[in-house]
């Protein structure tokens, strides 16, 4: 059981990373960026290339994977978005293109890296296995939740106490008003898909490592539970994406303990269809009243 | 007689089909205060905007010490000293009010003033200082809204309608705000529809209509004109 709970947390904190950049657009930009899986796939896929052809190691292999999701995430918003910007229906015609550049970007990798998964080199990483009161957890499990809560704790300091952070909460109310106080609004639009799809990539190559490889189904397997956690934390709110998915992983880890690992598929939906009954807001999130 | 430290020539704006400004001049010398009154919807507040880099005028320049910015983003003017106080004090209502002076200084890090400076001269704002700026009174937010370019160290700043929807004792705060602003050297261009309180300010004024500049001239004579006083000041 408490080795379960372990494992929850383990996976809960991929999904909150995964969930934080994507919350994050939202909450700034009030953008739905559906290309968010397909960016995280991408980040799996170079960590692997990293690896594999410039043995780049680890230490090396996250900032890189950072670095081309964040320029994934610069494309990303000038094709998909801000040719849209001005228009009546820019949020719901951006969803539709982010859509779109989601599925180019899947095709490339598909292209790029045929249909077979691709894995990390043997020994890529050390295997370590520690014993914790009890619960046995890798290297690797301890190197990821250790990356995602620091990376997730270093955006919420970034956002609520940094000068780009009070500019993007800026933007995120007022972008005229933000513009007049001298802000760079396309700048600040543009750093919050870099972090955004940075951290995505990051979480990408995180599951990859903990599976060893990674296949271009990956993000799909990962976007249906971290909608759950936004969800379920509060579009917009980032500690609603991080505690969200905590409870989420935990929550799987439960069923599989109680049910078995069949019903652990049907945990997001239950959790999604939950929330939507019980407290559309979600746990953290406010009701927020939109000036047009 | 000097360069100007602000020059707007035969500025031309439009939002579509309409227009807003049509062949407006106007120059402010350093350590000026330059008044822009007439009605609503005259074009004053669209001539503080292609100031501000707001919106690219159709045609005409605007000229900060002599340098050509009319093609400027809004961010690098407030870079080189050129601020805004916006109509409706555009406050950020859910960042606090220390948050909303520190974005005042965003774009001038090396040039700002310190934030106590700003506590001294405005302390109702010291008192509210962690509080989120939008549980502020409008007189309060229009404080904030002129501390939060001031703490730019602005070398122009530009007031659109600074009174506007306030108490009569909020106005004279407002207006002694602009006095002190004026004293501490920096160039001031107001917009104003209390045009009275305007012109007693004010060294120069235009009066604008319908886009553009009906009659320009000091305040003082502006104040005296039969024409400006008939339809902006009413009968004494």
């Amino acid at each position: 059981m408490v080795q379960q709970l372990a494992n929850g947390v383990f996976a809960g904190s991929i999904y909150a990373l995964f969930a934080i950049g994507f919350t994050l657009v939202f909450g700034i930009l009030r953008h739905l960026n559906l290309a968010h899986a397909a960016i995280f796939t991408a980040g799996a896929f170079a960590g692997i290339e990293l690896a594999v052809r410039f043995d780049l190691p680890v230490w090396a292999m996250f900032p890189a994977v950072a670095a081309i999701g964040a320029v994934l995430g610069v494309v990303l918003e000038r094709t998909a978005f801000r040719p849209l910007s001005g228009r009546d229906d820019e949020h719901f015609a951006g969803l539709i293109s982010s859509i779109a550049f989601g599925g180019v970007l899947i095709a490339v990798l598909h292209a790029r890296y045929g249909t077979e998964p691709k894995s990390f080199p043997q020994e890529y990483f050390p295997n370590r296995l520690y014993e914790i009161a009890g619960v046995r957890v890798t290297l690797t499990q301890i190197v990821t939740l250790a990356l995602a809560l620091a990376l997730m704790l270093g955006l919420a300091w970034l956002v609520s106490s940094s000068p780009m952070g009070r500019a993007m909460r800026a933007v995120a109310e007022n972008p005229g008003a933000a513009r007049v106080l001298g802000v760079n609004v396309g700048l600040v639009t543009a750093g919050t898909y870099a972090l955004s799809s940075g951290l995505g990539a990051v979480a990408g190559a995180l599951l990859a490592l903990n599976l060893g490889q990674a296949g271009r189904g990956l993000g799909a397997s990962i976007e249906l539970i971290g909608f759950a956690v936004i969800i379920l934390g509060g579009l917009g709110s980032l500690w609603g994406a991080m505690a969200a998915g905590l409870v989420l992983g935990l929550a799987e880890a439960l069923t599989v303990h109680w049910l078995d690992s069949t019903w652990k598929g049907m945990v997001a939906f239950a959790v999604l269809f939950a929330v939507l009954v019980l407290r559309p807001r979600g746990l953290f999130g406010h009701v927020k009243v939109r000036e047009v | 007689m000097s360069e100007p430290l602000l020059a707007i020539e035969s500025v031309h704006v439009s939002y579509g089909r309409v227009q807003a400004v049509r062949d407006v001049s106007i120059e402010v010398p350093e350590g000026g205060l330059v008044a822009l009154i007439g009605a609503n919807g005259a074009g004053k507040s669209s001539v503080l905007a292609a100031a501000a880099g707001l919106v690219r005028p159709k045609s005409g320049a605007v000229r900060l010490d002599g340098r050509d910015i009319t093609r400027w983003p809004a961010h690098r003017r407030v870079a080189a000293g050129l601020v805004l106080v916006p109509e409706g004090r555009q406050i950020l209502g859910s960042l606090t009010v220390a948050e909303n002076l520190r974005l005042g200084a965003y774009r001038r890090r090396r040039q700002a003033a310190p934030e106590a400076e700003m506590y001294d001269l405005f302390p109702v704002l010291a008192e509210r200082r962690s509080l989120p700026a939008g549980s502020l009174s409008g007189g309060e937010q229009q404080m904030l809204a002129i501390a939060r370019a001031m703490i730019a160290r602005p070398r122009v700043m530009l007031l659109d309608e600074p009174s506007m929807g306030l108490a009569p004792k909020v106005v004279d705060e407002v207006f002694a705000a602009i006095e002190q602003i004026r004293r501490a050297g920096v160039t001031v261009v107001l917009v104003e529809q209390n045009a009275r309180r305007a012109l007693r300010t004010a060294d120069t004024a235009h009066v604008m209509e319908t886009g553009g500049t009906a009659h320009s001239g000091p305040a003082e004579e502006l104040l005296s004109d039969p024409r400006v006083v008939k339809a902006y000041l009413g009968v004494d």
